[in-house]
């Protein structure tokens, strides 16, 4: 399809930024009357409109009147009242990204600066930004500094620092009165209560409240524990529900450049569902509501739990295992010690692999009890959902318990043998091991002896 | 259930360390192949490493503080009970 040729207007639609000729000044200052070319009093118009710094950043509401659209795919309107009326244009790119279309009858706000088209002698407004009307000065604000500080880059995705997953600080910014601060303390103690969590006051609505919270932002990005050095791993910047005014202080800009700024991970959590600020969009993490950004922040025990049952059940079996073998060659030696005169080495061998034995058992009645009485505590707080998890864990338990009961727990000691160990819980196998008047622990199958060392007799007296 | 002190190094593991510790005990102990001495010695740390876990997830109670400024700019934190809220 070949390009037809634009429309004049459209040719040039923004006269080309020239370096400011000092003839301009020059023309305006000097007193006395002198003709001037149309191009120059166009440009000297063109210069004073770019200096008035209010025409450069406008927000004004109108009636729509015409529309066209270029081939270009730039778009010409008017915007109009009862007294005047204003031409406007949108350039193709900007118009794209807008979500809001100029249809001819409709009242809108429409944001942009103003300048001069010198081949025409017509001065227009350079929309970047078109809202329906009716919207108010707040939600004006709110967008244009949302505009703004997008097309700084400040709520950039590849700024989203990711957050720690095992936290040990928490800092909290919000206000001391209230629900809030009680109800994400609620889910934090709930979910993760190993955490410390460090709360930073301030006032989160009415005049000086952005300066408040910024100023606790601060104090949370500086402080550190004095014990071990550490800032907070995860900042959280909250507040309950409230109407938009309420709920202003979290679009003003220093709030929303010190969330942007703060040097620990952020969560925001304002308002309800539906409210939204700019300070959230700034944020790492945005949450819905300050419970769901105290649920953001920490792990769950409750999973934890769970899998440590499972990890718990795994080393119960890995640890039969690894003595089952043993176990066995220890029988075939007993069978085979029962019918040769077992020597002196062989007895202290097998004495050795029958101590090992019990130590592995006691461990592992030691362990199955902790996990049944942890599992009847934890019963009744599960969820159905680990539930199933539950039941597999508390099968696995009942086979192991089996195995450990084959495995003749504490038979060694029945038969009359005693483990003897020193202070530091080593076992003691020869009598150099220990030294005249040391303390050391026996053993036996019920029950245990504190016993000092009175005489040593090592195997060669 | 066992009472004994745990050894001083886990009792001063943060839980995400001792988990992954507790894990690597375990995937050892199932790959298998240590001597009989070794593996209980792994098997009772492994035990005192879970014990440590479950301990901190039923036992921790969650400690609120509020930063408090101090002269000079300085920062302290005070214990802030659930009254004071």
């Amino acid at each position: 399809m070949a390009a037809r040729p634009a429309p004049v207007a459209a040719a040039a639609p923004v006269p080309p930024e020239q370096p400011k000729p000092p003839s301009v000044r020059r023309l305006v200052d000097s007193p006395g009357p002198r003709i001037l070319a149309v191009g120059e009093l166009t440009r000297v118009v063109r210069e004073t409109l770019r200096d008035a710094p209010l025409l450069r950043d406008i927000w004004v509401e109108g009636e729509v009147g015409q529309v066209s659209i270029s081939s270009a795919g730039h778009c010409y309107f008017t915007l109009k009242d009862e007294k005047a009326q204003l031409r406007c244009m949108i350039f193709r790119d900007d118009r794209l990204v807008i979500p809001f279309e100029a249809r001819t009858g409709i009242r809108l706000v429409a944001h942009g600066r103003l300048d001069v088209f010198e081949p025409q002698g017509t001065y227009q407004l350079y929309v970047d930004t078109l809202q329906p009307a009716g919207l108010g000065d707040l939600a004006l604000r709110f967008e244009a500094l949302k505009a703004r500080l997008t097309r700084e880059g400040l709520f950039d995705a590849k700024r989203k620092r990711p957050l720690p997953p095992w936290p040990r600080t928490i800092g909290i910014a919000t206000s001391l009165s209230g629900a809030v601060l009680h109800d994400m303390r609620k889910v934090i103690s709930r979910r993760w209560p190993m955490v410390r969590v460090v709360v930073a006051a301030c006032q989160v609505q009415g005049p000086g409240a952005s300066t408040s919270i910024v100023h606790a932002l601060r104090r949370l990005a500086r402080w550190t524990d004095p014990l071990t050095g550490r800032a907070a791993d995860i900042v959280i910047l909250a507040r309950g529900g409230g109407s938009q005014e309420d709920l202003w202080s979290f679009n003003e800009e220093a709030v929303v450049r010190a969330v942007a700024a703060h040097p620990c991970p952020i969560i925001v959590g304002v308002g309800h569902e539906t409210d939204v600020t700019l300070a959230e969009f700034a944020a790492d993490v945005r949450a819905a509501t300050p419970s769901v950004a105290a649920e953001l922040a920490v792990p769950s025990r409750l999973d934890h739990q769970a899998s440590l049952l499972v990890l718990s059940g795994r080393l119960t079996a890995a640890g039969i295992r690894s003595v089952a073998v043993p176990r066995q060659i220890l029988d075939h030696e007993r069978r085979a010690l029962a019918s040769f005169r077992p020597t002196a080495y062989l007895r202290a061998e097998r004495e050795r692999i029958g101590l090992l034995l019990d130590r592995a058992t006691r461990s592992l009645q030691a362990r199955l009890e902790a996990d049944r009485s942890r599992l009847a505590r934890t019963d009744d707080r599960l969820p159905m959902l680990l539930a199933g998890r539950m039941v597999r864990a508390r099968t696995d338990l009942a086979r192991s318990s089996a195995s450990l009961a084959a495995l003749g727990p504490f038979a060694t000691l029945e038969r009359g043998y005693a483990i003897v160990r020193d202070v530091d819980g080593a076992v003691v196998r020869s009598a150099s091991d220990v030294a005249l008047g040391q303390l050391i622990d026996i053993r036996l199958a019920r029950g245990a002896l504190d016993v000092r060392v009175q005489q040593v007799r090592d195997s060669a007296t | 259930m066992p009472t004994s002190a745990l050894p001083v190094d886990i009792e001063a593991l943060a839980f995400d360390k001792a988990l992954a510790e507790l894990q690597a005990v375990v995937g050892r102990l199932e790959a298998g192949g240590l001597a009989l001495e070794a593996s209980i010695e792994l098997y009772e740390r492994g035990v005192a490493l879970h014990e440590h876990c479950a301990r901190l997830l039923t036992g921790a109670e969650l400690r609120v503080q509020r930063l408090v400024d101090q002269a000079g700019g300085a920062l302290r934190t005070v214990d802030l009970s659930v009254g004071e809220e």
